[in-house]
This record gives structure tokens, sequence and C-alpha cells, in this order.
């Protein structure tokens, strides 16, 4: 039988100033490991949801987002009447021009930023049809007005309702606030810009959203779109579009966890120290539980357990502090700001979720385990003899 | 009957070897207290750690009541002493961050007994040595000689036919030596153990039944039987 746990559990309480220590390396690795796992969540799930499944966003072949983008009058009107494409009760199609472009804007915080700034006609409040108003009204068309999402506004200096700001020789007052599900639409200004391209030829947006109308074959309007020579766009779902957004989700989550290994492999070498001290100073002990017959076997899963017991104690440490963290990330700075591939500046809220606790979670068993095993296995090789003249 | 016949050890250390044992054969009847007495390094540790199956002689065998020990494997080794080799040691080795109580239970762990019958004989065990009252303490709350108690208390919850003792007087004082001596001969006579002790103590003379004299790893004198007024 093995030995009690409580053994292992009252070892590491004795030695309490080596084990809060250790156990703090590892809380610590675990704190800044689930920081960064909980802001790609945060990243991942802003994007991927603001993305809808029924939209479409269209943009020259090659561009990568609308930022990168241009569309001619011309094509824009080759695809309005496309069919497949939603339409309002009155008749007009669900596809709504936008200009993007990208001011720097002066943070609350006293910094600046690049945010992203969609131009829209009226058309474009009903494509967008997850934008709600949370204060203020609705833009009334062509009078210069604009509206803001509830992360700019918090985030970003004279966003508020009542402000107005200068933008392309205008000065555009804005008249409401909007929410969005928490998506990244709430990091964007909208200004009302009437009509994007006045009659004039020349002019175009950046790209273009667009409603499929309910059971229309999406696939066929998408292959539509990519085949006519004349207009050389791409269309592509706006889940698709947004998830490429996250790849920079993706490659934090690899820096993450290239990150928190080198650190783990920090803490690994903290708990191993405490744990070769414990067994240097539990000769005698353990030569004594030998002679009463316990194996090595039950020396070495006793000395790991006990290593696992500190890790998880660092783990525990490390959730608490992260969850204290992370809360307070997001309600007193209402989330993190980063930068897309586009360069637009989104508010991301940090997320705790599942999968990133137990990345800790299997990072802070594994410190344990490593840390661990070197030692217990000195352990369960002392000779009993010897050991116990360590009287 | 512990059967010793013939029994060398020997130590290598690079190229140096110390012979610890030479040629050593002796007989211990069962229920006896005897004690192995010689100056520091005359081997008597070796000895007691053989007899205990804690160590293999390089030549000789050692035979243990029914057991004979040649040959046995560690693992197999380790489960006879489980079972009947209780210990006591000089520092007494208790484990600091377990209670009384708890440290008579540790061999208990290694048998089939349920919990409730565990704490039962670990009561047990504790009351024959004069420390039910003490069960909770933790082993810094206790003196030198109650330790030594709680130490008997765990070698025999068992209920080992053998008890081994390297020096159990050797940190205490007189009064507690006397009261760790006269408790491993009631072992021997309520209990009917056999109680091997290692120790430089001339006091222990007046308990044990016999002595054995090491010197240089020989065994000098034979057993000398002890006469008790
Ligand atoms: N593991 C070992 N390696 C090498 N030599 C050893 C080892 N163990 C014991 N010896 C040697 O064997 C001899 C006998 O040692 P042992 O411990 O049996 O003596 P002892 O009679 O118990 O002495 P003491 O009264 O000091 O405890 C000594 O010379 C000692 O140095
Ligand atoms: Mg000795």
């Amino acid at each position: 039988m093995a030995l009690p746990l409580k053994y292992n559990l009252r070892s590491l309480f004795l030695r309490k100033m080596t084990t809060l220590a250790t156990a703090g390396g590892i809380a610590l690795v675990v704190l800044v490991t689930l920081l960064l796992l909980s802001l790609v969540a945060g990243l991942r799930h802003m994007l991927i949801s603001t993305g809808r499944a029924d939209k479409l966003v269209v943009l020259r072949k090659g561009a990568s987002s609308d930022v990168m983008s241009f569309i001619t009058r011309d094509a824009y009107q080759a695809i309005r009447y496309l069919p497949g494409i939603a339409q309002t009760p009155e008749g007009e199609p669900l596809v709504s021009p936008e200009s993007i472009s990208q001011p720097l804007l002066p943070t609350k915080a006293g910094g600046q930023e690049i945010v992203l700034m969609r131009g829209v006609t009226p058309i474009g409040f009903q494509v967008h049809s997850n934008v709600r108003l949370v204060a203020g009204r609705m833009p009334n068309p062509s009078v210069n007005e604009a509206i803001v999402g509830v992360a700019a506004a918090r985030r970003y200096q004279g966003l508020e309702v009542g402000d107005s700001i200068l933008f392309g020789n205008y000065k555009w007052n804005i008249v409401g606030t909007f929410s969005s599900n928490g998506t990244a639409y709430e990091s964007e200004v909208w200004l009302d810009v009437g009509s994007l391209f006045n009659n004039d030829a020349k002019r175009g947006c950046s790209g273009i959203r667009l409603v499929v109308a309910p059971g229309a074959d999406q696939e066929a309007l998408i292959r539509r779109i990519a085949d006519d020579p004349r207009i050389s766009l791409l269309a592509q779902s706006e889940i698709a579009y947004y998830e490429e957004q996250a790849v920079g989700a993706r490659v934090l989550y690899l820096l993450t966890l290239v990150l928190a290994l080198i650190m783990g492999v920090g803490a690994v070498f903290g708990a191993m120290n405490t744990m070769f001290a414990a067994v240097t100073h539990r000769t005698a002990e353990i030569g004594a539980l030998r002679a009463i017959g316990f194996s090595r076997r039950s020396i070495l899963a006793s000395f790991i357990t006990e290593s696992v017991c500190l890790s998880f104690l660092g783990y525990l440490g490390g959730v608490m502090l992260g969850v204290c963290t992370i809360f307070a990330i997001n309600s007193l700075l209402q989330g993190l700001a980063f930068q897309l591939p586009s360069f637009s500046t989104v508010v991301v809220s940090l997320r705790i979720s599942p999968t990133s606790l137990l990345v800790a979670f299997g990072l802070a068993i594994f410190m344990g385990l490593v840390g661990g095993f070197f030692p217990a296995r000195r352990a369960a090789r002392l000779q009993v003899t010897e050991a116990l003249r360590k009287g | 009957m512990i059967e010793i016949h013939q029994v060398s050890r020997l130590y290598r250390r690079g190229v140096d070897e110390v012979h610890a044992l030479e040629d050593v054969s002796l007989q211990i009847p069962d229920g006896t207290f005897v004690a192995l007495m010689g100056p520091s390094g005359s081997g008597k540790s070796t000895l007691l750690n053989l007899i205990a199956g804690l160590d293999q002689p390089t030549s000789g065998v050692v035979k243990v009541g029914a057991q004979n020990l040649n040959g046995l494997s560690e693992d197999q080794l380790a489960a006879w002493r489980a079972a009947h080799v209780g210990f006591i040691f000089q520092f007494y080795n208790l484990i600091p961050v377990l209670s009384a109580i708890e440290n008579v239970e540790v061999p208990l762990l290694l048998t089939r007994l349920a919990k409730a019958d565990r704490r039962k004989h670990a009561e047990l065990a504790l009351s024959i040595v004069g420390l039910a009252d003490r069960k909770h303490h933790l082993p810094n709350q206790l003196s030198g000689g109650e330790q030594q108690r709680v130490a008997i208390a765990r070698a025999i919850v068992v209920d080992p036919e053998l008890i081994v003792a390297d020096e159990p007087t050797g940190d205490l004082d007189a009064k507690n030596a006397d009261d760790i001596l006269s408790l491993l001969r009631q072992l021997k006579s309520e209990f009917h153990k056999t109680v091997v002790m290692v120790t430089h103590d001339p006091r222990a003379i007046r308990y044990v039944d016999q002595t054995f004299h090491l010197e240089q790893g020989v065994l000098v004198n034979g057993a000398t039987a002890v006469e008790h007024a």
C-alpha cells in the first residue's frame, strides 16, 4: 500500500516558506500562461463571433482585408443584382459598399491607436442587422453623423454622444453608441457617408458586405462572383474572413506555448531544487520507511506525489491570481487593445476558457512530475543501511 | 531461532576492502533478549542489519525462524521485514509530520487491515508503551524517551517475532535508558519476542539474557549468558 497523502501534504506544510516560494514560481508561470491564453481565447472568440454565416465579404482579388481592397462603382453595380442576394421588403438588395479608413485616435490613457473607421450608406445598417443602439439614435443620411461602438467609445477620447470628430475635411457629429454582441464592430467608428459613389465612376469603396437570401445557394453565389471576368472580385463568408483575421491569435497561441515552456523549465528547476533538499533532509525518515518494508517504488511514488501536490498548489494560486487579474483587466481597463493583421485595433475582453485552464493545469502537473522525478529517484535509490546511518 | 553460520560481510570502497564481519557464527533462541556489544566499528550494526534482512552477507548463511534470508530478492526481503521484524533506532526515526498514533500506524499500511482496525491496533501498541494519552502529539512535542517509546510501539504494532534495536538508549539519559531497557525486557518476557539490541550501554547487562562481543568483525567470546538475580 502507498504512503498516505497527508504525509506529503504535511511535509509540504512543515516547510512553509520553501513550499510557498516554489509554488509561487509555478503560480507565476501558470498566471502568465493563463493571461496569454485568455487573450488568445478572447481574441478568437471575438473575431469568430463577429462573422455571420449568412453574410459575404466581397474584396478585390488578392486583398486579405477590406483595408487593402478597392472596388469600383462598376464592379459594385455588377454584383448588386446577382441572384441569391437578400433584399429589403422594398426590393433593395442587402448589399453594403463600405469605405474603410484607419485614422489614429487618442486613447483616454494618453496614447494613440489605429482605429477602424467604417463609412457606410444607409443600407449598411440593415446589412449589419446585429448592430444595436445602446445610446442616442441612428444617424440621419447624408448629414455627417456618426455612431461609435461601445468598446471604442470607452477607450478613445471624444467619442461620446454629442461629441464631434474631424475626418476627411468634415466634422462628424456623434449621435449614437452601438453594441454588437461583443464583436469586433464594437471597436469601430461608423460614419454615414450618404452615397459612396456620388455618380462618379472613378470613386469606389473598400469592400462590400452582403446578405445571402435565405435558402439561396451561397457557394454558387461565391463562385459566380469569382468567375466574373469583368470585376476581379473574391467573395467569402464573413466567418471565413474573420477566421483569417484571427491568424494573429494562432501565432500568439504558439508563442504563448513556447513562452510557457521556457518559463516552465525555470520553475521545474525550482521544484527540483526544493525536492532534492527534501530528500536530503528526510534521508533518515526514508531509511526507516524502507526498513519497515516500504518498497523503492512506494518511496518514488510518494516523492513524485509530493512534488505534484506542490505544483498543484502553484496551479491553484496561479488560477486564483489569473482570475483576479483578468477580472481587473476586463472591468477596470475594459479589456486589452490588440492589433489585427489589418493594423486596426480591437479591444479584446480576456476570456478564461476551459481549454486554457486545462493547458495551464497540464503545464503545472508536468512541472511537478519532471521536477519531482529526479529527486524521487534519488530517494528511491538510497541504500537502506546507508540512509539509516544518517540518523 | 536465529542462526548465523560462518557469515562474512565485506565492504569494498574502490580498492580498499573493509572486513566488517569475518566468519561469524552464532545462534539466538526464540524469546530471548540479547545484546551485541563491542567497540565502535567492530561490526555490530552490520551484524544486526544482516539479522534484520536489511543487508545480505558476502558469504555465510542467515536464517531467522523458518526463513533462510540468503537469496531473497529485495522485494521479498522487504515483505518479510514488514511481517516479521520491528525496528528501533538510536534517533527514533519517527516521521515528524505524523502524530504518535499515525506513526505507529505506518507499518500497518503494509497490511490488509482496514482503517478502523489499524487505529485499534495502534492504540493498543501505544497503551503497551504507556503513551495512550499522548497519541495526538507530534514527535517534537514528546521527550526523547517518549519518542523512543512511540518507536517501540511502531516496532511491535504488526506483532513481529523479532525486534531489532540499534543503540536504542544511545541518545537518552540514565532514567529514560532504564525505562526503555525494561520495556524491551517486557517485550521478551510478556510477549515472547526475540529482541536483538546493539548497545554500548553497560547498564544493558542487567536486562539481557545474553551478550555477544565483537571486535574488528570477529566474535570474541561466543555467547555469554547473563545471570539474573
Ligand atoms: N557501507 C559501508 N561501506 C564501507 N564500509 C562500511 C560500510 N558500513 C560499515 N562499514 C565499515 O564496517 C565496519 C563495521 O561497521 P558497523 O557500522 O557495523 O560498526 P559498529 O560496530 O556498528 O560501530 P558503531 O558502534 O560506531 O556504530 C566499520 O569499519 C565501518 O567503517
Ligand atoms: Mg553501529
